[in-house]
């Protein structure tokens, strides 16, 4: 049954408005600041094969609707009318949850005694169990680590709550109460979904109904390829890195071979580095991911903001990724802070189609969020007092046409910020300052967005802070088109004091009654060249605070003097910077700052190509080992929050080089008198 | 509930609304007539057309040069001057370390699936905005408090910025106001002719982005509503005759000049705030409890809904991308209005809106150079409107050009013709609105099937059953005049105010000793506000609410304490009123939780003697159609009756399908619906097989 596009159209609104309701209902039961502040869960109408076909558009995680329901299904066999299916475990859910305080819930929706539909929902939950509260911790090397694991399995049977699944969560967490709030809103939310589905199928009939489903799908993948045909054909290579994983110094690379075909799209990430033992790694399942498409659905949404937020959207899009590497972690790598690594797969989808599209595509933007914890002393009744100071981000990216937003990121990532008020009044904490981080962000004749800054004292000794999703202090968000790079992030403990010291990225610091600590975020890149960026425009920008007036004649070449530009001064200065320029010829297009260029100058792709395929072809626990060894010499010589020295990085690379030739001779071989015999 | 006698000395009131188009005005006499009359809205002089309106109604009343008159007038130049970002020329003072509260406003970019999204223009630039060293803590405690070299060096910086207005907006002020006014005072020391606002004035609640932005709001549109109310009460001073002048506010109440004029930010939402009045009055005189308005328009719809007989309030809407915290009648848009246009998309589906062709061009078959269809094409193409007879036979339509246009959209979308597409159009835009209608019920934990919709707007009585259908609500009562609705809810507003204290998160333990006070200190600011506000009130009732949440939740819970609970001071009282609403809205208590109370709420009103409006002769006979014409309904052509709206009297019965005709709208009733006349007027619909299906 082919359905006519007046009545497509009309379930097509009916399913987003259904799974939209379902959202806001789940946001207004919830219990947790995951739910409240943070708008982290979300919910789907989800087809029989496990697809999702509607996904709410102004509320909770943007994006996830690209997720795959069909294994967890799968894996609980027999359901019945009142059932619900949960899980939070990565690697048995084949990725529909990628770390484990993700607790998500499937409900079968029936019709006349069989399944039409399913209804899905998810919450990160405030605490899961595990080596830390709160569950997630950089440190953690392995999934056993971080919190409880709950297979696919039946939370509730014929409507009612499985007690002993009940008591095994509760058990198994510092927060029973706030989870089973939780989760008994994401119920509710459920069942409202399965009465919005039931009266879909009143209004129209179930022919109509299940014709829908399909029909909606091709639809947006119809449209979506319409808005990929934008980007021209050929084959774009980028990559990126995080500083480090916390437990060594050691970058983590995450590399894109992007090619294009007439509005298809094929990602493969060959290359990337290897999976770690800490919890940066993202499982995927192998499988094309929301976590992995979430640039490529904002491209989509940016050339066709009507496009409806489902599954079909993907469908031009496919994905290879190596097993047992950052972006297809084998069991049981741990994944807690999987979300930095999503934001380097954004960077380098980012960077791939900026090669694509120069015009268009905005410069690196800031790519973290960090969550900024405080986490104060037990009280006399044992209990800690733990809150969200602020959620950080930096700032957004530049791009031809204009600048970046300010200590905002543009893009899928879209988090609010606490009243500083509400925070003083949860918390013994006085916030000293939150605001834009003057001259962060990249100079261009379009300015990289400002990042943020945040200072705060707490009033207890023996406060902690915890950082979690800190990066980009050593590699910078990068500047397009001559556009200069933004500023590094940056943390220190009492700033301007006799004792300010830098802490660098952390995991967690314990600060005493009257300290201070200053996180600064970094700014988005810059675009193009900032000697043709309006002096009027820079003059704004020094009035309102964002670039200071040696920012401006030292990068925009703009001389301003008493609240003005000094038109002749400027125009000298932006000659003599235009001359000085022609002895330094080379200007790519993309500017990714110092420490980039020196690691780049001896860690060439080649050469960590080889590394990455050296490595994925031993298994895990030898795999582990094996990298160590290669990388000791470098280890040896370079250290967090210090900045790389040319030369023994060279010196190291030597070390490196002779190491991995060792174990190419070890891995290829074999393969290769295999490959012979046969 | 007034005699005649008393009646004699009862003020004239005359509500007012001025629109962007047209200023409204409904004049209700103690002798029980009523006038209703239009003026074309000025832009360059909005005070001009109110003035004239009012002297021509005063003249046709014929009164005695004595008689006392209120004006109760709703404006929305507050409301264009910020959507327009036209307001004042604003500075803002914040604590040493904040500068940054507007431009980070609450972290979301709003167009954030964009990737070249910007972030908005802030409410005021940075530039503007200055620090001081003054800092309370989270209990209101003084903490940093500015040197009076530091005041200068404020001063100093203020008059390097010039400004027309100066907001202050300390962190935690919400607390204690002290500081804020001492700041405050010291800049009108210096500059007597910079209207000043405290934040903590205006609306002391805890957050400091939407605080703030209430105090820059009010800062904005103070100048510009201070000129225009000292022009207009000018104007009517001049009449001679005792005039008193009243302004609507958000919350459907209306304030005195001066409090208006120290608080301008209230009255912002009053003309949709106005035709909740209205139709609160209405669907009480028709003994409806449950309903929702339907206000469609050129460009939108919006609905408020009514519960229990009294219209939601809301305390988190926007204006123009800021949110708005103090109550407001909760006025929601939910999608096309008559002016939306009609696209197909690339593969082949049509949509409906966003973009709307306003009044100008308009519609295609307005003539005036729209070539994209419209819903209102629609509307003529299917017969529902009539061309020779739209507004009143003031507008030619060209009813050709709309069925032209609409071909080309059924060949498009595998239609035959214009009225399929048409049909279609209105189909997909319905859905929409029923869709968004569900969401805004849902969220109150209402039943689409108790609801009685009461459409107004040109639009809105045309529109209204197909939406009563597709959301299976229980009818529709189309109110008297329609066009001027606004403008009698203005006439009918009682003086009202709302007033809150933030007391930060207080646990349970610690309230007893915080809340009553409160409570006590509100009642007594109101009362004193009441008596300064000097209107002649029947009564006066109070309403006391609370901000409450389980321990944990961020999102605050409006619940209404009843007064034995208050004078009793039983805090069980309280914990179980917010239970009981929690499970009321949610299906759920959590009384293992503990209970928190962040705001303490107080309403006060003072009813005004009531207006007596005329009431329709009651029929003697059926009512006599003006003729038939086909309409398409439901894939066929049907042959509708025609009847003029004024020819109907009480008790009147008309079966569908039928088209009822008036100057300025058409009710459309397809079958099997089927209305009958209220004697105030009001046109009540339900579906006729009700009981039946």
């Amino acid at each position: 049954m082919k359905l006519d596009p007046v009545t497509l159209e009309i379930l097509a609104t009916k399913f987003a408005a259904a799974a939209e309701e379902m959202s806001y209902f789940l946001k207004r039961t919830g219990r947790s600041q995951y739910v409240k502040e943070a708008a982290d869960f979300s919910t789907a109408l989800v087809d029989t094969r496990g697809k999702f076909y509607a996904y709410p558009r102004n509320i909770g995680v943007s994006g996830f609707f690209d997720l795959d329901c069909g294994p967890t299904i799968a894996a609980v066999g027999h359901l019945e009318p009142g059932d619900v299916i949960i899980t939070n475990h990565p690697y048995m859910s084949s990725g529909l949850a990628t770390h484990l305080p993700d607790f998500n819930l499937v409900q079968p929706y029936f019709h006349d005694g069989r399944i039409v539909s399913y209804g899905w929902s998810f919450v990160h939950s405030a605490d899961v169990g595990g080596r830390v509260p709160s569950s997630i911790s950089p440190s953690n090397f392995e999934l056993f680590q971080e919190g409880m694991l709950i297979p696919p399995m039946k939370l509730v049977k014929r409507g009612e709550m499985n007690k002993d699944a009940e008591g095994f969560l509760r058990a198994n967490c510092r927060t029973p109460d706030a989870n089973m709030g939780d989760i008994r809103a994401m119920l509710a939310a459920l069942h409202l979904g399965e009465r919005r589905v039931a009266r879909i199928i009143a209004q129209h009939g179930i022919d109509t109904f299940e014709a829908a489903i399909p029909g909606v799908l091709s639809y947006t993948a119809v449209k979506a390829r319409e808005a990929f045909r934008s980007i021209p054909d050929g084959t774009f290579e980028f990559w990126d890195y995080i500083d480090d994983d916390l437990v060594s110094a050691l970058p983590l690379r995450i590399r894109l071979k992007l090619t294009i075909d007439d509005g298809l799209l094929h990602l493969d990430f060959t290359g990337s580095d290897p999976q770690v033992q800490a919890a940066y790694n993202l499982p995927t399942a192998g499988k094309r991911h929301s976590q992995m498409t979430a640039w490529l659905t904002s491209y989509a949404l940016t050339r066709d903001p009507t496009l409806p937020l489902n599954s079909g959207m993907l469908e031009p899009v496919t994905i290879y990724t190596e097993r047992g590497s950052l972006l297809n972690p084998e069991f049981p790598a741990a994944v807690g802070v999987r979300h930095a690594i999503v934001h380097r797969v954004m960077d380098a989808t980012n960077g791939a189609l900026a090669q694509a599209l120069p015009d268009f595509m905005p410069a690196g933007c800031a790519g973290i969020i960090i969550p900024v914890v405080l986490a104060e002393p037990e009280d006399s009744n044992g209990r800690r007092n733990v809150s969200v100071v602020q959620p950080m981000v930096g700032g957004g990216g530049a791009h031809n046409g204009g600048d970046g937003a300010d200590g905002r990121h543009s893009g899928p990532v879209n988090i609010g910020n606490n009243p500083l008020e509400t925070t003083e009044a949860n918390a013994d904490v006085t916030i000293l300052s939150y605001a834009m981080r003057i001259d962060s962000g990249g100079a261009g004749e379009w300015r990289g967005g400002s990042g943020a800054e945040l200072t705060f004292s707490p009033h207890q000794s023996g406060s902690q802070v915890l950082g979690r999703g800190m990066d980009r202090f050593r590699f910078v968000p990068w500047g397009l088109a001559g556009g200069l790079p933004g500023l590094a992030a940056r943390t220190i403990v009492n700033r301007g004091r006799p004792d300010e010291h830098e802490v660098g990225k952390l995991d967690m610091v314990e600060l005493q009654a009257g300290d201070t600590i200053t996180i600064l975020t970094p700014g988005g890149g810059g675009y193009g060249d900032p000697l043709k960026r309006d002096p009027q425009r820079v003059l704004k920008d020094v009035r309102g605070g964002f670039v200071s007036a040696e920012s401006a004649l030292r990068d925009y070449g703009v001389h301003i003097a008493d609240d003005r530009v000094d038109k002749s001064a400027t125009t000298l200065r932006r000659s003599e910077m235009v001359a000085a320029r022609a002895r330094d010829p080379e200007r790519p297009f993309f500017a990714f700052g110092r420490e980039r260029d020196v690691w780049d100058a001896v860690f060439d792709d080649t050469l960590l190509s080889r590394i990455s395929a050296a490595l994925l072809t031993l298994p895990l626990g030898a795999r582990t080992v094996a990298r160590r060894v290669l990388w000791a010499a470098l280890l040896a010589v370079i250290e967090r929050n210090v900045p790389f020295a040319p030369d023994a990085l060279a010196h190291a690379r030597v070390a490196v080089e002779r190491e991995l030739a060792l174990l190419e001779a070890r891995v290829v071989k074999p393969a290769l008198l295999t490959a012979s015999a046969a | 509930m007034n005699d005649a006698g008393e009646g004699s000395s009862q003020a004239v009131r005359i509500g007012i609304d001025a629109g962007g188009t047209f200023t409204d005005f409904v004049a209700a006499f103690p002798d029980g007539r009523v006038l209703y009359h239009k003026e074309p809205s000025s832009s360059i002089d909005p005070s001009e057309p109110v003035d004239r309106g009012i002297r021509l109604l005063l003249d046709q009343a014929e009164l005695s040069p004595d008689h006392p008159v209120l004006i109760v007038h709703g404006t929305t130049i507050g409301l264009n001057a910020v959507l327009q970002r036209k307001g004042a020329k604003v500075a803002v003072v914040v604590s040493r370390g904040t500068r940054d509260i507007l431009e980070f406003e609450r972290g979301r970019l709003p167009d954030y699936l964009n990737l070249l999204a910007r972030k908005p223009e802030p409410l005021v630039p940075r530039e503007r905005v200055i620090e001081i060293d003054a800092r309370l803590d989270a209990q209101g405690e003084t903490v940093r408090s500015p040197s009076r070299e530091e005041m200068d060096e404020l001063c100093d910086s203020i008059a390097r910025i010039d400004p027309d207005a100066v907001a202050v907006s300390l962190i935690n002020s919400y607390r204690n106001s002290f500081l804020e006014e001492e700041i405050g005072a010291a800049i009108r020391k210096r500059f007597p002719n910079i209207l000043v606002t405290e934040s903590s004035r205006v609306w002391p609640e805890i957050r400091e982005y939407e605080r703030s932005v209430v105090a820059c709001l009010n800062a904005g549109i103070h100048p510009l509503l201070n000129d225009y109310l000292n022009t207009l009460s000018t104007r009517v001073a001049s009449t001679g005759r005792p005039v008193a002048l009243q302004l609507t506010t958000s919350a459907g109440g209306m304030l005195s000049l001066e409090s208006a004029r120290e608080r301008p930010v209230e009255t912002m939402l009053s003309g949709p705030a106005s035709g909740t009045i209205a139709a609160a009055r209405l669907a009480a005189e028709v003994g409806v409890s449950e309903a929702i308005t339907f206000d469609m328009g050129g460009t939108s719809a919006d609905i408020a809904i009514l519960s229990d007989g009294r219209f939601e309030f809301t305390t988190n809407s926007h204006i123009g991308g800021l949110p708005l915290i103090m109550p407001v009648v909760g006025v929601s848009s939910i999608g096309a209005g008559g002016g939306s246009i009609l696209t197909v998309d690339s593969a082949g589906a049509l949509k409906v809106g966003p973009e709307s062709a306003g009044s100008d061009p308009g519609p295609v078959a307005y003539g005036r150079g729209g070539n994209k269809p419209t819903l209102t094409d629609c509307y003529i193409a299917l017969g529902i409107i009539d061309p020779a007879d739209f507004l009143g036979g003031r507008l030619k339509i060209d009813r050709a050009a709309a069925e032209a246009a609409l071909a080309v959209v059924a060949g498009k979308i595998g239609r035959t013709d214009a009225a399929e597409a048409g049909q279609a159009a209105l189909d997909i835009a319905t859905t929409r609105m029923a869709t968004e209608l569900f969401k805004l019920l849902a969220l109150g934990g209402h039943d689409p099937s108790k609801q009685m919709l009461i459409p107004f707007g040109g639009a809105g009585p045309t529109h209204a059953i197909m939406l009563a259908e597709e959301a299976g609500l229980a009818g529709i009562v189309v109110p008297p005049a329609a066009a001027t609705f606004c403008a009698l809810g203005a006439a009918l507003a009682d003086v009202r105010r709302d007033l809150l204290r933030s007391i930060g998160e207080a646990r349970f333990e610690t309230l007893d000793r915080r809340l009553w006070p409160v409570w006590s200190e509100l009642e007594a600011e109101a009362q004193n506000w009441l008596r300064v506000e000097n209107v002649p009130v029947l009564d006066v009732s109070m309403e006391y609410s609370l901000d409450m949440r389980y321990a944990g939740q961020s999102h605050n819970m409006l619940v209404t304490v009843a007064e034995p609970i208050r004078q009793a001071h039983d805090l069980q009282g309280v914990a179980e009123a917010l239970h009981a609403a929690h499970e009321a809205l949610y299906g759920f208590r959590e009384t293992d939780d503990a209970v928190e109370v962040v705001s303490v709420r107080l309403s006060i009103t003072g009813r005004v003697p009531a207006i007596t409006l005329p009431d329709l002769a009651v029929s003697q006979a059926a009512p006599v159609p003006k003729g038939t014409r086909a309409v398409f309904q439901r894939d066929r052509w049907v042959d509708a009756q025609v009847f003029h709206r004024s020819d109907l009297l009480a008790d009147d019965v008309v079966a569908g399908p039928a088209v009822i005709v008036q100057p300025d709208t058409t009710t459309w009733l397809p079958s099997p619906w089927t209305l009958k006349v209220h004697r105030n007027g009001a046109l009540i619909a339900s579906r006729s097989n009700a009981d039946e299906a």
